[in-house]
């Protein structure tokens, strides 16, 4: 939805606690989440992190995308579940967050 | 966040850091109108409709230059996504009133979790606000005054942290006595 430049990708975390994201998540993290609100793109702004994944086909408001552009943060909609998008980037090296 | 009383917990230490000497923290819960609300008025020093705007807008350029709370954008999100609102009234140099409210059966609430605690501490860390704490289910209410510490320190000469668990002891039993069957 929102393109980024090639950034590193420290770690995976999957939550759709927003207050627990914003306490623990480290930068250049990838965040999967359910929760298509643009309070997810305002944390992942603030704390730095490369992807936000949403699942099961969630999208965000338009203008949600449109400031995530803006912040050069990338946004995927997938239409697989949290476990699987997870499953995937585990067998692609990638780990958990916290 | 995964209890309500967190935020109830962050928006009334923004009452206090807004220097409020009085701090009414007031809970409807009513299975019979559908509602569960979090009231809190204070006499701090208000804010403009611009910044009530702004403290809102989880993108506000100030919240860029350093990461300040997302405390008012996660509540407002909270009421929401259990078919509430989040209402702000707030007038400069007297005082802010701010009203969460959630659809009492909405499935993405989350529990009140440790008021009692949570109003405790609040009392404890901040000697100098009056503080008074209302709570009213269909089976009734109750309210807890921090002069209840104070008046017991005085009588028992001891000092506040001894009170803390008297105090939240007391809480939870009106608590229970209020609780709904339903
Ligand atoms: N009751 C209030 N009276 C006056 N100003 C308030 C009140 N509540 C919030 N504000 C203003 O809104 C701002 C944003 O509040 P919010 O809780 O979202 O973040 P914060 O308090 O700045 O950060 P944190 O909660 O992480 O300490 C506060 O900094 C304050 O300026
Ligand atoms: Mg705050």
């Amino acid at each position: 939805m929102a393109s980024s430049r090639e950034r590193d990708v420290s770690s995976v975390c999957i939550s759709d606690i927003l207050s627990d994201v914003m306490a623990k998540v480290p930068r250049d993290a990838i965040w999967i989440t359910n929760q298509a609100h643009e309070n997810v793109i305002a944390i992942a702004f603030f704390k730095e992190l490369t992807a936000v994944i949403f699942t099961n086909g969630a999208v965000p408001a338009m203008d949600a995308i449109d400031k995530a552009n803006i912040k050069k943060i990338a946004l995927y909609s997938c239409d697989l579940n949290a476990f699987d998008i997870a499953g995937r980037l585990y067998t692609l090296g990638l780990r958990g967050s916290y | 966040m995964r209890e309500l009383s967190l935020h109830i917990l962050d928006i009334v230490t923004n009452s206090i850091e807004a220097e409020a000497s009085r701090v009414i923290l007031w809970l409807e819960e009513s299975v019979e109108k559908n509602l569960f609300s979090i009231t809190v008025r204070d006499n701090g020093r208000g804010m403009s409709q611009e910044m009530i705007d702004a403290v809102i807008d989880p993108f506000v350029t100030t919240r860029t230059t350093r990461p300040v709370g997302m405390g008012l954008p996660l509540l407002r999100q909270a009421a929401t996504s259990c078919g509430g609102e989040l209402r702000i009234k707030s007038r400069i140099g007297k005082g802010t009133t701010l009203t969460a409210s959630f659809l009492h059966n909405s499935l993405n609430r989350s529990p009140l979790g440790g008021i009692a605690e949570t109003v405790v501490n609040l009392i404890i860390g901040a000697p100098d606000v009056h503080f008074l704490y209302g709570h009213r289910t269909d089976a009734g209410c109750f309210t807890f005054d921090s002069y209840w510490i104070y008046a017991r320190m005085a009588e028992l000469d001891c000092s506040q942290y001894m009170l803390v668990e008297p105090a939240q002891k007391w809480i939870m039993e009106r608590l229970q006595s209020i609780a709904s069957t339903a």
